[in-house]
């Protein structure tokens, strides 16, 4: 499985991370190399949920925003940077979907689809690929999240929990659970 | 309602790249903390308008 190579940094990077976030903390000025460094992670993240490019700009900037205004309260905790903004990012989506400035998005592509049709033992057919995007749409929002980030976009378990606020384990044993009713609703469905 | 979009248009790196504009992340930041007031300010608007209470109660 791809790694994300903006999360799975080395310890030398994170202390240079760290040294650049307490800079920006000063001078708000200094939090341009992070913008730069995150834009396009938080974009792609945000435009795979949303339907409008504009919209997903739009949210970008406002995580950013966010995130300079809160600088101060970012403490290391073992939560990497790119989690917290990650978190902003989530919490500004559900922001703008429930003030219906945006709609909720699932973006994949073929080959992700005929990937995941594999992953649930099943032969790919255009009948199977109808059928699982019926299936995803009668998930419920937390089980989605979870899917789309660990066979969408192949997040580590650790980094979904951090996103989501929950343990390594418990983003493991949630997105089990959710494979397990996507596969029966997919089941359910063909039949 | 979700919308399931397949194979949706790519952006390039370069795309999204160029609609970075980190100035106006910054002046919304700005814009929006409080403006910082010195403390005596405080102290000689309170003292200010303690002798305002007092005058109007005396003449």
């Amino acid at each position: 499985m791809a790694v994300n190579l903006l999360y799975h940094q080395n310890a030398f990077r994170l202390e240079d991370e760290l040294r650049q976030i307490e800079i920006a903390k000063k001078d708000p000025r200094q939090f341009a190399p992070l913008y730069k460094k995150y834009h396009e992670a938080i974009f792609r993240y945000i435009y795979k949920r949303v339907d409008e490019e504009e919209s997903a700009y739009d949210i970008t900037s406002c995580v950013f925003v966010k995130a300079l205004a809160g600088l101060h309260k970012y403490e290391f905790r073992g939560v990497p940077f790119s989690s917290w903004l990650f978190r902003i990012a989530k919490s500004e989506l559900y922001q703008s979907f429930r003030d219906k400035k945006a709609q909720r998005t699932v973006s994949l592509d073929s080959v992700t689809i005929v990937q995941f049709i594999d992953d649930l033992n099943e032969d790919f057919s255009e009948e199977q690929r109808t059928n699982l995007l019926n299936s995803l749409k009668l998930l419920k929002e937390h089980e989605l999240q979870l899917i789309e980030m660990r066979f969408f976009e192949k997040r580590s378990f650790k980094e979904i929990g951090e996103i989501l606020g929950l343990t390594e384990n418990n983003a493991k044993v949630k997105t089990f659970r959710a494979l397990v009713k996507l596969k029966a609703i997919f089941i359910k469905t063909k039949a | 309602m979700i919308k399931i979009l397949v194979d949706r248009k790519k952006l390039s790196c370069d795309e999204i790249k160029n609609r970075q504009n980190f100035h106006s992340i910054l002046n919304k930041v700005v814009a929006k903390q409080p403006k910082k007031i010195f403390p005596w300010y405080y102290g000689a608007v309170g003292i200010a308008s303690f002798i305002f209470v007092i005058l109007t109660i005396l003449l």
